[in-house]
């Protein structure tokens, strides 16, 4: 590493030889520091650009008369996000204001609230300035909340959304960030969860199924009977551009979560993703042509994202093939998962719980199956799983995990909707419902001129 | 019921003389054969059915007939009522739709060609909406008497059947099939055997044409999956159900026409065309037997698809619900799904390998 750098600059130094003065140990660190905020940075925005992929998956899987409100929703969400993570989320996950006290410090952290980074970072005792630090987990978990409006979609009152975005960006998320990323107990115990496929993506989901159960479904999914049927979403474009924008995006999200530019082993983890998520699309175009006779797109879609959900805890712990194995499984798992949520009769509007939620159950557990020594060596985090070690302990790791973020998020979720569907009413009524949450909502539809005359046509 | 094979209801139906007689004897032919439904070999059950639907429409042209001569009006050139579809091919369940057409002799001059026309326009109008009072819908899809393109002289016909034959479009390839299982019910059978001439002398004019009707034979899937499961609906008020008619009935209807149409056979019914395929040496005698079994079980299960009356008039969405899937029902299925899937393959093979 040092040799190179060295070599970089001596080649620099040709083209600006003032440099060469400049050229030993702290500006190497200074360098390096340089580099690895660059990365940090511009891996955060790919993860803030991935919103925009949730409004077109979201407005794309629903219907005409909610598209307004489900891209303007988005964007107010990630707004009031950031302020809350900023004023509180943060400090929970990381503060360190109450370290001696191990006990409390094993459950949440404290500090650091309405957070004030230092103006540059310190190249000797840092990797990277707080502030990219900041930028990047602020991105996770406005993903992670995004996640959560699949349960809530296309019925939702417009004033839950302020008030769970607070509450989930406050309590929720910074727990579970911090029990696994912030040096809480399941961090101590070993849990890999490289990019969060639970903390991001099953903690998002599980808050969507709780919405989505509270809620309960819309209006014409279920028929008397119990059958479902099939709401369409307006625009099938949107959505699979909305997979692509956060495929993409999903190179911030793994290959980001490397946070340093080193010895560039962020790029194998940027290569584990692309297999991950190509075997998930591969699989569920073929498990739905199997099983129902058509090839069916959603379920493509689907399965791109459930390889991408999969592979985010596994990116830095296994072998090439199994991040194919890893996500062929999570392509084949999302299509039945999909056919189960509706077989129980929850409604699940845009997939959440069968792409983030099974999908990510899947991906964290996959690690105590997969993953190498070698890989959790270098990253640093717990140990080889099953098939390289033949131990079941990174599986059971792995499986705690799963159960304790699961319960935790569960009933939170279910506490704090609870109450809000009981003091301020969670759903908007049947007729607004009906007209749409464009109108109802917000005043004015996404699609002012197809509305009017479909109501003209009413 | 009492009376074996229907001799005596048939006779009733042969005697009445108007429409709502018709429609109580219509409802009594429903209620008496939903009761035999489970004691006939279905065959057997089809033909009485069968003969039952063809008394109550020859009946009803009869009648029409007879009401158009009391205004002094007679029929100004022999003439044949037609049927289609699952008419045509003696296939009509309880309730089926009319799907029906009509062919006379060529007028002499082009006076008598206008008489002709207005004649047989009006006679169409009255048995069609008879036939609706009586119970049966008319064709979604327009192929019905009324209808001018099928209500034609001869000529006309021979006319269109060229056309047709020329330029094979998708909706015209369609029309050809739905020629081919036409049968005459009432009036000049000797007509129909001419068109019939014609449709396949035109046929041996036109090997291409194969091609084109394999396409549209071929278009709807036997609803069977890679694992041998079935395909069912998976949404809406019918999911769990299995689309009888679509995905087992008329994939194997079309694939038993295209090797008739080919062979040059004039039978219409599905059943007797396995039957002289085989004769001829077309299929062996394992595979006609094994055709013959797919295809009772399907005519069977057509039997007990959901049914519905809409307006006084039979309906049926040709869709088997889930629960009257028994585990034994859905073994039978899956074994007659695959032949039926093997049947498709392999006249697509023959009709292929023809070029």
């Amino acid at each position: 590493m040092v040799k190179k750098v060295a070599v970089a600059l001596g080649v620099l130094s040709l083209v600006f030889p003032t440099m060469a003065f400049a050229a030993d140990e702290a500006s190497s660190q200074m360098l390096n520091m340089g580099l690895n905020t660059l990365w940090i940075l511009i891996a955060a925005i790919l993860v803030i650009l991935m919103q925009g992929g949730f409004i077109l998956l979201e407005a794309g899987s629903t219907r005409m008369k909610n598209a307004g409100h489900v891209a303007g929703k988005t964007i107010f969400t990630i707004g009031l996000c950031s302020l809350v993570y900023w004023a509180v989320g943060y400090g929970i996950t990381f503060g360190t204001d109450n370290v001696e006290n191990e006990t409390l410090s094993n459950i949440i952290g404290w500090g650091s609230f309405f957070f004030d980074p230092s103006i540059a970072g310190d190249p000797l005792n840092e990797n990277y300035p707080t502030s990219v630090f900041f930028l990047f987990q602020l991105a996770f978990a406005a993903i992670s909340l995004s996640i959560a409006w699949g349960g809530f979609a296309e019925r939702a009152k417009l004033s839950s959304y302020l008030v769970f975005t607070v509450l989930f960006v406050a309590v929720i998320y910074p727990v579970v960030a911090h029990w696994i990323w912030g040096g809480g107990w399941l961090a101590q115990d070993g849990a890999q969860d490289y990019a969060g496929s639970t903390v991001v993506h099953l903690t998002g989901a599980l808050a969507a199924f709780a919405a989505t159960v509270l809620l309960k479904p819309r209006i014409g999914k279920f028929n008397k009977d119990g059958s479902a049927n099939e709401i369409l979403g307006h625009n099938q474009v949107y959505s699979a551009l909305s997979v692509l924008l956060l495929w993409v995006g999903w190179f911030g999200f793994n290959a980001g979560s490397a946070v340093s530019v080193g010895d560039g082993f962020f790029a194998y983890v940027a290569f584990n993703t692309q297999l991950g998520a190509a075997a998930g699309a591969v699989a569920a175009l073929l498990i739905s042509w199997l099983i129902t006779g058509k090839a069916d797109i959603t379920t493509t879609l689907n399965g791109a994202l459930a390889g991408l959900v999969a592979i985010t805890a596994s990116c830095a712990f296994v072998d090439p093939w199994a991040a194919v194995v890893i996500g062929l499984v999570a392509g084949v798992l999302v299509f039945f998962s999909v056919k189960f949520f509706e077989k129980i009769k929850v409604d699940d509007p845009i997939y959440a719980l069968s792409v983030h939620g099974m999908a990510g159950i899947w991906g964290t557990l996959a690690n105590g199956i997969f993953a190498t020594q070698v890989l959790a060596d270098k990253v640093g985090v717990g140990q080889g799983g099953l098939i390289d070690t033949g131990s079941w302990h990174q599986l059971w790791v792995q499986f705690e995990s799963v159960v304790v973020v699961g319960a935790y998020v569960l009933g939170a979720s279910f506490l704090i909707l609870g109450v809000m569907k009981m003091v301020m009413g969670f759903r908007v009524t049947e007729e607004q419902e009906i007209i749409g949450l464009d109108l109802s909502e917000h005043g004015t539809y996404g699609y002012p001129e197809q509305m009017k005359k479909a109501q003209q046509n009413l | 019921m009492s009376d074996p094979g229907g001799a005596q209801l048939l006779s009733r139906i042969g005697s009445a003389d108007d429409i709502a007689a018709l429609r109580s004897l219509r409802d009594e032919v429903h209620e008496q054969m939903e009761a035999l439904l489970s004691e006939q070999p279905v065959e057997q059950f089809y033909a009485i059915l069968n003969e039952a639907h063809d008394a109550l429409i020859k009946r009803t042209i009869a009648l029409a007939e007879a009401d158009l001569a009391r205004m002094g009006n007679s029929p100004p050139v022999p003439y044949a009522y037609l049927l289609f579809g699952s008419g045509g091919r003696e296939e009509q369940t309880l309730s089926s739709d009319q799907d029906s057409g009509l062919i006379y002799d060529d007028p002499d001059d082009e006076a008598e060609r206008e008489t002709a026309r207005q004649y047989f326009a009006d006679l169409t109008q009255l048995i069609v909406e008879t036939l609706q009072q009586v119970g049966y819908p008319p064709c979604e899809g327009n192929v019905i008497s009324t209808n001018p393109d099928w209500c034609l002289s001869l000529s006309d016909w021979d006319n269109k059947l060229n056309g047709w034959f020329e330029e094979p479009d998708w909706e015209r390839v369609r029309y050809l099939l739905i020629v081919a299982d036409s049968r005459s019910i009432y009036g000049e059978d000797e007509l129909l055997e001419k068109l019939k001439g014609l449709f396949f002398s035109d046929m041996l004019e036109n090997p291409v044409i194969v091609r084109h009707m394999l396409n549209n034979t071929m278009r709807h899937k036997v609803l069977v999956g890679v694992f041998g499961q079935l395909l069912r609906e998976r949404y809406g008020e019918d999911a769990g159900s299995l689309d009888v008619k679509y995905g087992a009935y008329i994939p194997m209807v079309n694939a038993i026409r295209m090797m008739s149409i080919r062979a040059g056979l004039r039978e219409t019914s599905t059943l007797a065309r396995i039957h002289s395929l085989h004769l001829m040496g077309k299929l062996s005698a394992d595979d006609a037997s094994a055709y013959t079994e797919a295809f009772r079980l399907f005519m069977r299960l057509r039997l007990m698809a959901t049914e519905r009356s809409l307006d006084g008039m039979y309906m049926n969405n040709g869709k088997l619900s889930s629960r009257k899937l028994t585990k034994e029902l859905t073994d039978q299925l899956k074994t007659g799904l695959r032949i039926g899937k093997k049947l498709q393959r392999r006249v697509f093979r023959q009709m292929n390998g023809m070029f």
